[in-house]
């Protein structure tokens, strides 16, 4: 794996020419207390200072709206007219666990069924990660063998260093990006800021204050479709689509047309979510999860065993946005606690 | 006694005499700063029930869950949270035999946020005290102080009602009203800008909604079956997330909460996006007042939605 410098005081420049090269993604703060991924049209706008984004940067390749077609019914014919290609996009600042969050989504557009609209934004997409600094105390990433300073993922990863930034090439991606903007890339001083990296990784994972164990938890979950546990978590959730807005690895959504007039119209996709009642009602009228607990836990059946026998990946990336912005504090590593208490005592 | 105690003492008296089914209250949460509600059904179970400065959210909304439960429900309320109950029984949600008000003076709630980036994160909670300008939380990494003014949910700062209005049996001294600003100060801001101003105020807003719908959903006033938000065919208000179909989700559900909102907060506590959906609601509320003198709904027994009557004697016609 090869790796560049890049001076502190030289980004502004770096992102500037990105943005003009590219559609470039980057953290906003939008208020005091918000911070999204927004297209921005040069550094200045770019917040470096966050910790991470209230919502996931998910939307940049799977957007929480998304025109698929546009159609027009003419008398004989029926014009249909696909969406425009996904133009070349830059996202700068993805924290390792959304990094990881993009693998978790792949094989999910990837499968049987290639999805153009995520994979065409895939392929378009150039991924540049940031390094985390400060570790919050809903964080858990290190439960899924990832860490603060992961890149993984990553076309690029920066950490930030001092008044540098040490900056890894994962992929051809990567290299083609930093072999396009050289004067931004040097290489002194690499190998001390990549031993500088490892001190600041290992001492970041030691301020975890989430210590996370599954070991046994997909195992209870394999056994027990039922459990007399869910009875219990299920009570005080509210039904809002927060849990799952913000996630980085869920991705269900939903197909409907906008019909303006009567033969004119798009079709739309937009995110949806298990939280929700209406989540997979069928036309009959049948709800295959008629109340909030069979809801609650598919959530948490498909963080911790669905997504993993599907594809062996995890479902969840210990991110904790769920966990901060949950209204009654339904923490999925307290249910992971409990879920191994279970199993345990059976 | 502390009102922890006495707390845990009620409660479990009525489930020891089988009074009520069901103790609704506030549990220790995962983060120290933060609680979460409890559904106790066993006296052994008291002991999780807690209080304090973390106690922000509205236990009244699961009343509705449990209202047809064979026996009663007891649940703890602020003041705030005391509004509900009298708005829920006004709206016939609940029957008020079926309920055991457990009132609890409030000294204030605390923003989880603003003492999670103050506190070491590692830290946990030993207890908390409370001098009437600030609390003073304790954990085992040191003492923190937390300014009330400063630090306290907006909400607090211009509470009218510290001691609940409805209560069956009210634990803990009866706090003063403090007054720490003009109620609807923030509303009066809004209200000076010109209508383009205020409009791109709002749509800077909208325009991050996520439509998770966790205002309506955590909100008490809400209460039909089948929302106009979750309805299929026709779908009234489209699923597609852009500003002009979250401006109509946020407008229409402003006004259909407009006259029975209880200005509880809560819709603006739960906001992921941190919309500050109290200001439409405040805004409201301050239009009803100066048209209606009407004091906040909920806030005494019996009070009628001005919105929702209509008397003969009125001097303006009804058309």
């Amino acid at each position: 794996m090869d790796s560049r410098v890049v001076n502190k005081g030289q980004l502004p420049e770096l992102l500037d020419k990105l943005a003009r090269d590219y559609i470039l993604v980057a953290p906003v703060r939008e208020e005091e207390t918000v911070t999204l991924f927004k297209q921005v049209s040069g550094a200045n706008e770019v917040q470096l200072d966050y910790t991470n984004s209230d919502v996931s940067p998910k939307g940049c390749l799977f957007p929480q709206t998304e025109k698929t077609i546009s159609y027009t019914y003419t008398g004989d014919t029926l014009e249909m007219k696909e969406t425009d290609d996904s133009p070349k996009t830059a996202i700068f600042g993805v924290r390792p666990c959304d990094i990881k969050a993009i693998l978790a989504l792949d094989p999910v557009f990837e499968g049987k069924f290639l999805d153009k609209y995520y994979l065409e934004k895939r392929e378009n997409t150039v991924i540049i990660g940031l390094s985390c600094t400060t570790i919050l105390s809903t964080c858990f990433c290190t439960a899924f063998n990832s860490g603060p300073c992961d890149g993984k993922g990553a076309d690029l990863m920066f950490t930030e260093l001092g008044d540098k930034y040490y900056v890894e090439i994962n992929t051809e991606k990567g290299k083609d990006l930093v072999e396009a903007y050289g004067q931004y890339f040097g290489k002194e001083d690499i190998d001390k800021l990549a031993k500088a990296k490892e001190e600041q990784a290992k001492k970041l994972e030691g301020q975890f204050r989430r210590k996370v164990d599954l070991e046994g938890v997909k195992q209870v979950l394999d056994e027990n479709f039922e459990l007399p546990y869910w009875d219990k978590v299920f009570r005080k959730c509210l039904g809002c689509g927060i849990c799952t807005y913000v996630c980085p690895t869920c991705h269900c959504f939903d197909i409907f047309d906008f019909v303006t007039g009567e033969v004119t119209g798009d079709r739309f996709r937009c995110w949806d979510s298990c939280m929700f009642p209406e989540f997979t009602l069928m036309a009959g009228g049948h709800n295959p999860r008629p109340s909030q607990k069979e809801r609650v836990r598919n959530r948490f059946m498909h963080k911790l065993k669905y997504h993993l026998d599907r594809y062996n990946l995890d479902g969840c990336v210990g991110c904790g946005r769920c966990i901060s912005k949950c209204p009654v504090n339904i923490d999925i590593t307290q249910i992971i606690k409990d879920l191994k208490e279970v199993g345990q005592n059976a | 006694m502390d009102v922890i105690q006495q707390l845990r003492e009620q409660a479990k008296k009525l489930l020891e005499e089988k009074k009520v089914e069901m103790v609704i209250g506030f549990g220790e949460g995962t983060e120290l700063a933060r609680t979460t509600p409890i559904f106790i059904k066993s006296p052994e179970e008291v002991s999780d029930l807690t209080w304090g400065p973390f106690c922000a959210n509205n236990l009244v909304k699961y009343l509705i869950d449990y209202r047809n439960l064979p026996g009663k429900v007891a649940v703890v309320v602020k003041g705030c949270d005391s509004r509900s109950v009298n708005r829920l029984l006004e709206d016939n949600q609940i029957d008020r035999e079926k309920v055991i008000v457990l009132g609890v003076p409030c000294p204030g709630q605390l923003d989880w946020h603003i003492v999670a980036a103050a506190v070491d994160p590692a830290a946990n909670l030993k207890g908390f005290s409370d001098d009437g300008e600030s609390f003073t939380i304790n954990t085992d990494a040191g003492d923190y102080k937390f300014d009330k003014k400063e630090t306290m949910l907006h909400k607090c700062l211009v509470c009218e009602n510290p001691n609940p209005v409805v209560s069956d049996i009210t634990i803990g001294k009866g706090q003063t009203v403090r007054n720490y600003e003009d109620r609807f100060a923030e509303v009066k801001t809004l209200e000076q800008l010109g209508t383009n101003e205020r409009s791109a105020f709002w749509d800077k807003q909208f325009d991050r909604c996520l439509r998770c719908y966790a205002c309506r959903n955590v909100c008490t006033v809400c209460t039909c079956r089948l929302c106009v938000f979750d309805q299929m065919q026709p779908a009234w208000v489209s699923k597609r997330n852009n500003l002009s179909e979250n401006t109509a989700f946020h407008l229409i559900r402003a006004f259909h909460v407009a006259g029975r909102c209880v200005d509880c907060g809560e819709c603006d506590r739960v906001c992921p996006v941190d919309i500050p959906l109290r200001k439409l609601n405040q805004k409201i509320l301050k239009d009803l007042g100066d048209l209606f003198d009407t004091p906040t709904p909920g806030s005494e027994a019996g009070l009628a939605s001005p919105l929702g009557e209509f008397t003969t004697g009125d001097p303006e016609e009804f058309n």
